[in-house]
């Protein structure tokens, strides 16, 4: 036990927080989200697959840094405080589904294209509002050698950008893993309108046809659950991220903005919004960390998940709201971005699932379901 | 970061376990329900000769304090440990005075007190507020003046909250020895054994039924080497100290077992048959409380692997300090709410569920929210030193 950065995971941050600071500048964030804009960050891209970013948990053999959830988790929070494109997080999420949940071969025909940055991809694999559900939204059936899937999943992230989305269908009883092409017949793709601008989808398969190439072996639920844990745990860093730069811009503002006279930040009932920004911020940062060591060791992490998951929906949804209380009108407007921070905290604060949703994963692993 | 224990941890928490299930014997229990501390001689004295005797007092101080040399990491896993067991392990006067000789004492200091801390047989009352010098701690005016003919400290003034000192053996006491001086500058830390002539003590009982003390230093006389570190410097270490009890306080071992108890007893069916776990608005503030104590066990963590660093994480450990003690109010109410009319049954009623720990522990809680330091004091200290906001001239 030891909760304090080692000199490399310093270095990490430090190099991912420069180098999101000169590349993924608010500017970018908003442009992403025109109406009518290519959503993708071509040259951030570019830069992070260079980094390692996009190989960081995957063994070397794969093209990948040999890194742990840990690091990525490293990655996330700066992501979350620069508000980087979830393209790159979804891609590691079908990364990571890929490596857990897949054999060799689904691994190295995937793994190395997407270490490299040539391959992006999302998930659909646990409920949108609850990771601990992850009945399969999607059946499938035996065509000759062939499978053909078919259903619908909602709020689905990235699609528009992915060349491959791993979904969970039913085959007879039993849950199997499969890889689609995004784009293929058969595979149909909606944006859905909502809070956060652009980037959620909904998924709806009509009979694609995949090889048996393409389909894990049967699942269990605890397998499927530690990915989308795995994942859920991930976004519970953003969350920090998220909230750590809401705070920094809300503290910035109150040092600069002075009102009667002196600094909004010299009035105690300032600091002490900020003090407890600053106290929920801390909870969430160190459980959803724990969250993503305990899933990275290879834990249920169930328990890590919840903790992570009430803290940080509650610490970022309050630092953000926090901060345009502090920043009052002048924080409302939009050209001053701090909605984006807000927008996503909202976004992030609902999928994957609600504090309300999380406390009853803890509840049954306390004993206490009825 | 490293989120499990290693093996040397886990170890020595197992060797802390194994003490406690051989020294925590239903006799101490009820003898510590009865008396609490207050009981001299008898079963909580005999659990303190053996703590001294595998050396616990001293247990991250270095050896050649005559310490063990073991980390804050292995202290904070023992203090949660006897907190979890509701046992008294090292006090204030281990985990935040003696670190403060160690640091800033002369030679002597260290010679004369460090060893009899560590075997136990020194026990410090904290000696800061007074009656008009509380959170405002550097208002204080007891005063310390030096006899040049005599070679001693002659204190005069008084003190409150000076909890323990009824089985203390001396006074950390915080005296004015510049009154001229800036008053952050004029502070300096005496010791003064409590049996000396002109001290007197006055007990003061609190809500949670607990004894405080008021006490009076008139003409006392000690040497001046008894004047730890240098004069005039005693801010520093008062603070230090401050900041380290504020750690030790905080360290959730009794609030893990708290909450365990607790989410124990909503699934039991009460005396009206009801069972508080059937009701999910009851499972969902017991949700909170359980993931609340996981987040103020890992600030504890945090707080220790810093100081285990060398530094003292002013920050982390007034973060903690609000947390976990304004999570302890949130248990006793809620355990109150839970168990409805029964909660109401009041300590040591053998009939209360678990003997009444919740009523009590709804009046014990406010301390630690106004104690060592006030939370709303300790936010400023998050917002002006965490974040580089102004101060608005406290």
């Amino acid at each position: 036990m030891k909760l304090v950065a080692s000199p490399e995971e310093r270095d990490l941050r430090a190099m991912l927080h420069d180098l999101l600071a000169a590349e993924c500048p608010t500017t970018l964030v908003r442009s992403l989200r025109e109406p009518g804009a290519d959503r993708f960050p071509a040259t951030l891209w570019k830069s992070l697959t260079a980094a390692g970013v996009l190989g960081l948990p995957f063994a070397e053999e794969y093209g990948g840094m040999g890194g742990r959830l840990d690091d990525v988790a490293t990655y996330v929070l700066e992501a979350g405080r620069a508000l980087a494109p979830s393209v790159v997080t979804s891609t590691l999420a079908f990364g990571i589904a890929v490596d857990r949940l897949g054999g060799d071969d689904l691994r190295a025909r995937h793994l190395p294209a997407l270490s490299a940055g040539e391959l992006r991809g999302t998930i659909a694999l646990a409920a949108p509002g609850n990771a601990h559900d992850a009945r399969p939204a999607f059946t499938a059936q035996r065509d000759g050698a062939r499978w053909r899937i078919s259903g619908q999943a909602e709020y689905v992230p990235d699609l528009d950008l992915a060349d491959r989305v791993l979904v969970t269908a039913d085959a007879e009883g039993e849950t199997i893993g499969v890889v689609l092409a995004a784009r293929a017949d058969g595979v149909r793709s909606e944006p859905l309108d909502v809070m956060g601008g652009p980037g959620q989808f909904r998924l709806v398969l009509d009979g694609v046809g995949v090889e048996d190439a393409d389909v894990t072996a049967p699942l269990g639920a605890p397998q499927l659950r530690a990915v989308s844990h795995a994942v859920a745990a991930l976004h519970c860093v953003e969350l920090v991220g998220v909230a750590e730069e809401a705070l920094r811009r809300a503290v910035e503002h109150v040092r600069e903005r002075h009102q009667f006279g002196r600094p909004l930040g010299s009035f105690q009932a300032a600091q002490h919004l900020v003090a407890d920004m600053h106290i929920g911020i801390q909870a969430a940062r160190l459980s959803a960390l724990a969250a993503v060591a305990a899933l990275g060791r290879g834990e249920s992490g169930v328990r890590e998940s919840a903790v992570a998951r009430m803290h940080a929906t509650k610490a970022a949804k309050v630092a953000t709201l926090d901060a345009h209380q502090l920043h009052g009108g002048m924080g409302y407007v939009l050209e001053t971005d701090l909605h984006l921070w807000s927008e996503r905290a909202r976004v992030l604060a609902t999928l994957d699932g609600t504090a309300d949703t999380a406390a009853s994963w803890l509840a049954e692993e306390v004993g206490l379901d009825s | 970061m490293q989120f499990e224990l290693d093996d040397d941890q886990r170890a020595w928490l197992a060797e802390v376990r194994e003490f406690l299930s051989a020294h925590v014997t239903p006799a101490l229990k009820a003898e510590l329900a009865e008396h609490d501390l207050e009981f001299k001689g008898g079963e909580v004295a005999a659990f303190r000769r053996a703590i001294g005797e595998k050396g616990w007092f001293g247990l991250n101080w270095p050896v050649e304090y005559g310490g063990l040399g073991l980390s804050a990491v292995h202290q904070h896993l023992l203090v949660s440990e006897f907190e979890y067991w509701g046992v008294p392990g090292p006090d204030l006067t281990v985990t935040s005075v003696a670190p403060m000789i160690m640091r800033h004492g002369t030679e002597q200091n260290k010679a004369e007190f460090l060893p009899p801390i560590a075997r136990g047989e020194m026990i410090c009352a904290v000696g800061y507020s007074e009656p008009d010098a509380g959170t405002d701690l550097a208002s204080l005016r007891t005063r310390a003046v030096l006899d040049e003919s005599t070679g001693e400290w002659v204190i005069n003034g008084s003190k409150i909250w000076n909890s323990g000192a009824q089985r203390s053996t001396h006074e950390w006491l915080c005296v004015r020895t510049d009154p001229d001086a800036p008053r952050h500058k004029g502070i300096s830390v005496i010791i003064v054994p409590i049996d000396h002539p002109g001290v007197q003590i006055r007990p003061l009982i609190a809500w949670s039924g607990y004894r405080t003390n008021e006490a009076f230093f008139d003409d006392v006389r000690v040497p001046a080497t008894n004047l730890i570190g240098e004069v005039n410097q005693g801010w520093r270490y008062i603070t230090g100290a401050l900041d380290l009890e504020r750690g030790a306080l905080t360290n959730a071992g009794d609030l893990r077992r708290s909450v365990e108890d607790l989410v124990e007893l909503a699934r039991q069916p009460q005396a009206d048959g009801t069972v508080p776990a059937d009701d999910p608005v009851a499972v969902r503030r017991l949700a909170g409380l359980v993931a609340d104590v996981e987040a103020a066990t890992l600030m504890g963590y945090e707080a220790a692997s810093l100081l285990a660093e060398g530094t003292i994480p002013t920050v982390q450990v007034s973060t903690e300090k609000i947390f976990t003690s304004e999570l302890r109010q949130r248990i006793a109410d809620t355990a109150m709410d839970l168990l409805g009319p029964a909660g109401l049954l009041a300590h040591r009623n053998p009939e209360a569920p678990l003997a009444g720990a919740y009523e009590r522990l709804y009046r014990t809680a406010p301390l630690l929210r106004f104690g060592a330091g006030t939370n709303e004091v300790l936010r400023d200290v998050i917002a002006q030193r965490g974040h580089a906001l102004p101060s608005y001239g406290r």
